[in-house]
């Protein structure tokens, strides 16, 4: 079932955004290239509209360099 | 917009179009006694709706693909195939929700192609419920 943080939204915020500015201003379409993801689906999971798996939660922080918790927070 | 999700649009339209005329001309044709509702008529009708419905779709999934950038166009990810399992469980309730309520044509002494055209009904619900859900969750973002 699907659980929601405080403001109603998915309770994993990340910090994607940064991510890509910090790597040269990766664009959305760049990230979904090297993850074998739609850009729309970036966009979704940056925007924290949807929660991505384990496996695609690592290929995003593994793309960066970062260890998982760099990327995303559980949010209470 | 993603190539998935053009195609559930592409989906919506066509078979409201293609399947809303036939049931208007066959419901239309019913309640002006020009048709027989149920009859060889339409039988031809269904066959012109459903050619009309796979050159509608075969095109506009062609242009789809062809307006759609590279990084719209690729495989399902996760997150098209989520919708695509959830869209299509909704579809299969609503289905079998249709399914039970044929009981009511049969009761009422529908028989036959009559029969086969409300079964036809509640397919095209189905598949139109599965595209709006398509739609909905693709711009919700999941």
């Amino acid at each position: 079932m699907k659980s929601f943080g405080k403001d109603g939204g998915l309770p994993i915020a990340n910090h994607i955004r940064r991510l890509r500015f910090e790597a040269g201003e990766m664009t959305q379409s760049d990230l979904a290239g090297k993850i074998g993801m739609t850009r729309q689906t970036v966009a979704a999971i940056e925007a924290g509209k949807y929660s991505p798996s384990l496996e695609a939660a690592f290929r995003i922080a593994h793309v960066f360099g970062a260890k998982l918790d760099e990327v995303f927070q559980w949010v209470e | 917009m993603s190539f998935r999700e053009k195609s559930a649009w592409i989906t919506l339209v066509s078979v409201l179009v293609c399947f809303g005329a036939y049931f208007v001309e066959l419901f239309g044709g019913l309640a002006s006694s020009h048709h027989h509702f149920g009859g060889l008529g339409s039988v031809h009708l269904l066959l012109v709706a459903t050619v009309a419905l796979v050159a509608l779709q075969v095109t506009l999934n062609l242009v789809a693909a062809w307006t759609t950038p590279k990084d719209g166009r690729g495989p399902a990810d996760e997150r098209e195939r989520q919708i695509q399992w959830r869209s299509h469980t909704i579809g299969y309730h609503v289905l079998m929700v249709l399914a039970l309520l044929l009981f009511a044509p049969a009761f009422f002494g529908h028989r036959g192609l009559e029969m086969a055209n409300f079964a036809l009904l509640a397919v095209v619900i189905a598949a139109l419920t599965v595209a709006v859900a398509q739609i909905v969750m693709f711009r919700r973002g999941a």
